[in-house]
């Protein structure tokens, strides 16, 4: 019997695998996905919900309040779309030049600057495949796959036998953790665990390149340079090597220069891929469709057939300089997310909140639209952590409406 | 000693490294108003010097207090083997994110992993509700 597989959009991994059983078009058994999967296939609700106001209302309503909430603003902003699909993520960007808005998702406050560096080919990168089939070398570095991304040590990056990896972690790979606190990952990685203090992670950077050419590796925190010049000997006979780089690390760096030198000094002795640990299902897809669009990954505001873009564009500093006026939130929750001394400002103006979820932003909205879950209630398609396309198929019925639907009918309303 | 050893109430000045955990992401997602999520979010882990500097224990709810927020959560032991005496850890969540600057230089980017605050015991306070 041929299985029915499902794609997991619980993470960035975009798990292919995934079995579940439904019943009256809920899910109430999931196989082979983790925690987190297993809690996201089950999330779907049975009501849709339309607010205004707080109180109930039909969609008609809702929609038509959204559209006149942004035809008002004169510096609208659209921010989240990290769990959207594409689809709905370029219906976003045709809104946000449609209206003028400016455009930013989590990554503008994440990783958004390596990705910006990946797809404008400054760095090397690979696919989960490639690490999965080939990789010898793996450095954890600021990031806990475990707790963030929970099957990726067992589906891509340590665990499996590889094609070119038969032999698997227990022979043929090397598991390395680079962090200030000894995470569930770093506990795997056992020996290979090397613990700097917090803002460390520079000087860790430099005192690595200079044991890669064989000098003595200093650091002001007195970090045992024979440890660095083990760790160097084991990067430089990597055949396949790849860096997984979490936002411990990007979080402790000025800049991303230290990480462009250390790849340059390890790809003059070794062969080193890097990838960086993106959250959200889609939030890859998000910075290619609108580096596509505009050339930049976040951070723009259309104006009139022109793209402006820089931090000041962010949702950080749109929120604290106070320069966005009405804001559509879409699949996110900067109320919880972000500095409640940031995000207090978005409490001034009117909020329009699109999410499956109950959030804090969707309570302190002027209007909530409860929309499907895409991979769970609704069709569509995402990009992997890695840049592969993956599609996906509703695993079940549901009468909320996908958010791109949503995102469509407030475009035509306008 | 630091002097806030000899107040009435001891006070502490720790640095808060926030990270993720996969049991809180998962209880996020099936109620982020609720109990669970509650328990596994408002919650500081020391150094076990730390609590008894603080004349605490594991349970209690201790302040943590800067110039940017003030809220009551649970204490922890961190259970690290190595000791970070003056290091904090707490998984991020709308009560970490109650205590990070608004300082970004511009960059857009706030300090969500370096956050300083004082704690003293909330000798029974209840934790801080995140609604507004």
């Amino acid at each position: 019997m041929e299985k029915n597989y499902h794609v997991c959009t619980g993470c960035s991994l975009l798990c292919d695998d995934i079995e579940v059983e439904a019943e009256k078009n809920k899910i109430n058994k999931v196989h082979t996905a983790c925690r987190i999967g297993v809690a996201h296939m089950k999330a779907g609700k049975e009501e849709a919900i339309f607010r205004v106001d707080n109180k109930p209302v039909d969609e008609a309503t809702a929609i038509s309040e959204a559209a006149a909430i942004l035809k008002n603003a004169k510096n609208p902003m659209i921010f989240g779309l990290g769990a959207s699909t594409n689809e709905a993520q370029k219906t976003a960007i045709e809104l946000a030049k449609k209206i003028n808005a400016t455009l930013d998702d989590t990554s503008s406050f994440c990783l958004g600057s390596l990705v910006e560096a990946l797809i404008s080919e400054k760095i090397k990168t690979c696919t989960l495949d490639d690490v999965r089939n080939k990789a010898d070398v793996i450095i954890f570095w600021g990031t806990d796959p475990s707790d963030s991304h929970p099957r990726h040590l067992s589906k891509y990056s340590y665990f499996p036998r590889g094609s070119e990896k038969q032999r698997g972690w227990e022979e043929e790979r090397t598991a390395i953790a680079i962090d200030v606190r000894k995470s569930h990952t770093a506990k795997i990685c056992g020996n290979y665990f090397f613990q700097i203090p917090p803002k460390g992670d520079a000087e860790f950077t430099d005192a690595l390149i200079a044991g890669l050419s064989g000098k003595l590796p200093k650091t002001s925190y007195n970090y045992p340079p024979k440890k660095i010049l083990e760790l160097a000997n084991i990067l430089k006979g990597a055949k396949f090597g790849v860096i997984f780089v979490g936002r411990g690390l990007i979080y402790s760096l000025e800049n991303l220069e230290p990480l462009f030198r250390l790849m340059k000094a390890l790809n003059e002795k070794a062969n080193f891929h890097l990838m960086p640990m993106v959250g959200n299902y889609n939030t890859m897809g998000f910075n290619e469709n609108l580096f596509a669009e505009t050339g930049y990954v976040n951070s723009v505001k259309f104006e009139n057939g022109t793209v402006l873009h820089g931090p000041d564009y962010s949702i950080v500093e749109a929120l604290k300089e106070r320069t966005v006026d009405a804001a559509l939130i879409v699949g996110s929750d900067p109320f919880s997310i972000l500095p409640r001394s940031i995000v207090k400002n978005l409490l001034e103006i009117p909020v329009i909140s699109i999410d499956p979820y109950e959030t804090l932003t969707s309570r302190n909205s002027k209007v909530y639209i409860n929309t499907a879950i895409s991979g769970v209630e609704a069709g569509g398609s995402a990009t992997r952590m890695d840049g592969k396309k993956v599609s996906f198929e509703p695993a079940i019925e549901t009468n909320h409406p996908s958010d791109e639907t949503i995102l469509k009918k407030i475009m035509e309303a306008l | 000693m630091d002097f806030g050893s000899f107040l009435a109430t001891p006070e502490i000045k720790v640095k808060v490294i926030t990270y993720r955990d996969i049991f809180q992401d998962k209880a996020m997602i099936e109620n982020r108003f609720g109990e669970e999520y509650r328990n596994l979010s408002a919650v500081i882990k020391l150094d076990p010097v730390d609590l008894k500097q603080l004349n605490v224990k594991k349970g209690d709810t201790v302040i943590l207090k800067n110039s940017f927020g003030r809220i009551v959560v649970k204490v922890d032991e961190s259970g690290y083997e190595t000791p970070h005496r003056g290091v904090a850890y707490m998984p991020k969540s709308p009560w970490s994110n109650m205590l990070v600057s608004d300082e970004t230089g511009g960059t857009g980017i706030p300090k969500f992993k370096d956050i300083s605050v004082t704690i003293t015991s909330a000798k029974g306070e209840k934790i801080t509700e995140i609604e507004f």
